[in-house]
């Protein structure tokens, strides 16, 4: 028999006699890799799960322009700006506006605003709507205007400059700002009626603090006079959630992590030095000391790189669980974690192994056989 | 005989014994450093968002419709209009859920025209606290605890003038248009009051096109002092759910104390109704509705994180303690072949398990603690408090982790012949 195949026989036997120890060591390095592979799968994706959930606090952006000249075609220009692929991307939301003071029932005075009706509720989907029975209705009608205009959400007429409109609301919302006390209609009725273009855009961005700060320089960069501003009050929250969120999130992960990692430190040691007997009849049968560490680290390998294997899988699959049951889409595996995991488990072995056979070298194999 | 064994154990085999007892601590550390923050963390975001933006908002009942454009009000000067008094305010800290309001932020509108030696500005003049003290306990509120969403570059102002000249913030919109700058000094109210303005105020809304000045200033200057428009009220509420969405008029007189013991949103304005009954109390559904979702969504994942966590700690505390009993087998071979039944072997090593378990539970609640503080006081500024029950959380799993980690190497170590053992052939 040559050294190779002593030496490959050595690892197998070892595994396969003291199958609990094997069984011990391999479980340690599992749970240490699919620790770091949740906690880092997690952590890599968080930004754009959460980032996800400010979809309903409504606008982020107000971009507005002097020139009150927003039509269908600028619209889809800003779109372009925001988002290479607009037409297929969910991720920004605008609406249209622009406001008027019109009168109402009684000689009182309301604001109106033209919109896309249908985009602005799906901007602000906060509101807290009740659907009205009107046949074609073309109004929203904020929960404050109504109490004054039309409490049951019947039909009124308001005029502006002579003409009149008839406003049918088709829902009622509160939102708890200035909006209620509004009336909102489509566009292109309120230009009809006031001959004003929308001045006006509320812009949902659904991306990180940053990013929503490159689209702002951009659109300035794109639309000269205009304004573009975030809505701060929607930002810093976004902002703030998510910074505390990612630092908890690696503090929680990180500790788990180094914990975990000496707790298996201390098992594989552990067990290293359980097996002073295995090391001493090496030595007295004439094995260098290289050679002892080699075959130590050997096996220390091969079940590091079988549980670093299993971890990342496993690991993989609880984050596709943790994002399909809280977020309600799956966080999905990333590739790139799988070499750090694996390099970061057989360097973890080795380290655990190396300690222990330091200590034992200094040791006569016959005390350590006779049992001292 | 017993005590002895179970005595000379741990003397003997200190370093196995220590190895068992660091992984169980770990372990418990881990275990009570996420239960507290997974606990904990709702609490605390909440918090940051309570100083970051209002949730509630205030305005006198009789108030017809806002006929507000931007920053431009169109109310015929005539039209009688209510207030709020501003004596009133105090009272919001003494409602039932008073310890929860973290603070509030009176403000008064008004379209004015500055003068400036470079031509006049006409623009809204928005009066609020700064950070105001009020009450008997001379707390302090205003926009700078409750909106900190604002950025003023700058400095910001003081609530008290001194010489009939008032501090102020320009918005930043409006500064662009009208070249105002910091240090640049407005007369107001045909030389009423004199403003000097101290920074320029970015918050993305109304603010950003109007001048914003002590609140007991604007009084002065409007010739209606204690008078204010609206309130905003920042309160720490319990994310609405089902039981909070059902109309209080509907509930039984028990459900309808419950529902008031609750801090919830509708609630709290429910009761700031009662204590301020010429008052309309709104909820800003864009805050209140979301923040319930985005917050816990971030308790889910902690959770879930945790739960993760604490099973793999589990399982990495009772391999350990299976290898410290399978390496022992010669000894449950021995004691076997003196004669020891199979119960006094396992009552044995469990007994000792047990040990391990309460020893190294109670020094790793003690570092998880710690840690707690430590991730609390470097993400949130203030500690994460250990609930005293997770200690019991944490010693009941570690006995749990512990006995089962062992009994099944126990198990599988007596079903051996001890002769076969003690030979080392096993």
């Amino acid at each position: 028999m040559n050294r190779r195949a002593l030496f490959m026989r050595l690892l197998v036997k070892a595994a396969w006699v003291r199958r609990d120890r094997a069984a011990t060591a391999l479980l340690s390095i599992v749970v240490v890799a699919t620790m770091a592979t949740v906690g880092l799968t997690v952590y890599a994706d968080l930004e754009a799960k959460l980032n996800r959930e400010f979809r309903s606090f409504g606008a982020n952006l107000v971009f507005t322009t002097p020139s009150a000249q927003i039509d269908k075609k600028a619209a889809d220009e800003i779109l372009a700006q925001l988002s290479a692929n607009a037409a297929a991307d969910e991720s920004y939301r605008l609406a249209p506006m622009a406001y008027a003071i019109a009168v109402g029932p009684r000689e009182s005075r309301v604001v109106i605003a033209g919109t896309v009706l249908g985009e602005l509720q799906e901007l602000n989907s906060f509101w807290d709507s009740q659907p009205l029975a009107n046949a074609n209705g073309n109004a929203l009608l904020g929960a404050k205007a109504a109490a004054q205009l039309s409490p049951t959400g019947a039909p009124f007429t308001i005029s502006f400059e002579g003409k009149t409109f008839e406003v049918r609301p088709s829902a009622i919302f509160k939102s708890g700002s200035e909006d209620d006390s509004r009336i909102f209609l489509e566009l292109t009725g309120f230009t009809a009626l006031t001959s004003l273009r929308a001045d006006t855009v509320l812009i949902h961005a659904q991306a990180s603090p940053q990013v929503i700060h490159a689209k702002i320089d951009r659109l300035k960069a794109a639309f000269p006079g205009a304004e573009v501003k975030p809505v701060r009050a929607v930002t810093e929250t976004q902002a703030t959630v998510l910074g505390k969120t990612r630092a908890v999130v690696l503090a929680a992960s990180l500790i788990v992590v180094v914990l975990i990692v000496l707790c298996m430190v201390a098992t594989l040691t552990g067990s290293v030095l359980e097996r002073r007997k295995d090391f001493a009849v090496m030595k007295a049968l004439g094995a260098s000391n290289s050679a002892v560490n080699l075959l130590f680290a050997g096996e220390a390998s091969v079940v590091a790189t079988a549980g670093g294997l299993t971890g990342f899988i496993l690991g993989s699959a609880i984050a596709w669980w943790i994002g399909q049951a809280n977020f309600g889409s799956a966080i999905l595996p990333r590739p790139l974690l799988l070499a750090p995991v694996m390099l970061g488990s057989i360097a973890l072995a080795l380290v655990a192994c190396s300690a222990p056979l330091r200590l034992l070298r200094g040791i006569q194999p016959a005390v350590i056989l006779r049992g001292e | 005989m017993f005590a002895r064994l179970l005595f000379e154990s741990f003397r003997r085999q200190r370093r196995r014994k220590a190895f068992a007892l660091l992984a169980i601590a770990l372990g418990m550390a881990l275990s009570t450093a996420m239960i507290s923050v997974a606990t904990d963390i709702g609490d605390k975001v909440t918090r940051e968002l309570r100083a970051l933006n209002t949730n509630l908002v205030l305005t006198p009942m009789e108030a017809g419709l806002d006929v507000t454009i931007g920053a431009n009000t169109f109310k015929p000067a005539g039209e009688e209009k209510a207030f709020i008094p501003e004596s009133d305010l105090p009272r919001l800290k003494g409602i039932f859920w008073g310890n929860n309001i973290v603070g509030f932020a009176p403000f008064l509108f008004a379209q004015q025209i500055f003068f400036r030696p470079a031509g006049p500005v006409t623009a809204r003049l928005i009066g609020t606290y700064f950070d105001q003290p009020y009450g008997k306990a001379n707390e302090k509120t205003g926009v700078r605890s409750v909106n900190s969403f604002w950025h003023v570059e700058g400095e910001w102002p003081a609530d008290a003038g001194f010489n009939g000249s008032f501090g102020a913030l320009a918005g930043v919109s409006l500064a662009h248009k009208t070249g105002l700058r910091p240090g640049d000094t407005l007369e107001v109210g045909d030389g009423k009051a004199k403003l000097r303005i101290t920074g320029i105020l970015t918050t993305g809304g109304v603010e950003d096109d109007a001048i914003v000045a002590p609140l007991h200033m604007v009084q002065q200057v409007l010739g209606k002092p204690g008078a204010v428009d609206r309130v905003a009220v920042s309160a720490r509420t319990k994310p609405e759910d089902a039981f909070a969405r059902r109309d209080p008029n509907s509930m039984s007189p028990e459900m309808h104390d419950r529902w008031y013991c609750s801090p919830y949103a509708n609630s709290i304005a429910f009761q700031i109704h009662e204590a301020l009954p010429a008052v309309q109390v709104e909820q800003v559904r864009q805050v209140e509705q979301n923040q319930g979702k985005v917050l816990s969504r971030i308790s889910g994942l902690m959770l879930l994180l945790t739960i993760a966590a604490l099973l793999a700690t589990a399982l990495a505390v009772s391999a350990v303690m299976a290898g410290t009993v399978i390496e022992r087998r010669q000894e449950v071979g021995l004691m076997k072949s003196l004669g020891a039944g199979n119960g006094l072997v396992a009552t044995l090593f469990l007994t000792e398990a047990g040990l391990l378990a309460i020893i190294g539970g109670g020094a790793g609640f003690a570092g998880g603690v710690f840690l707690a503080r430590y991730i609390g006081q470097s993400v949130f500024n203030s500690p994460i408090v250990v609930a005293p029950v997770v200690l019991a959380v944490v010693i009941f799993a570690a006995l749990m982790v512990a006995f089962a980690g062992s009994t099944g190497a126990v198990r599988k170590a007596m079903r051996f012949d001890p002769a076969v053992v003690l030979r080392g052939d096993a």
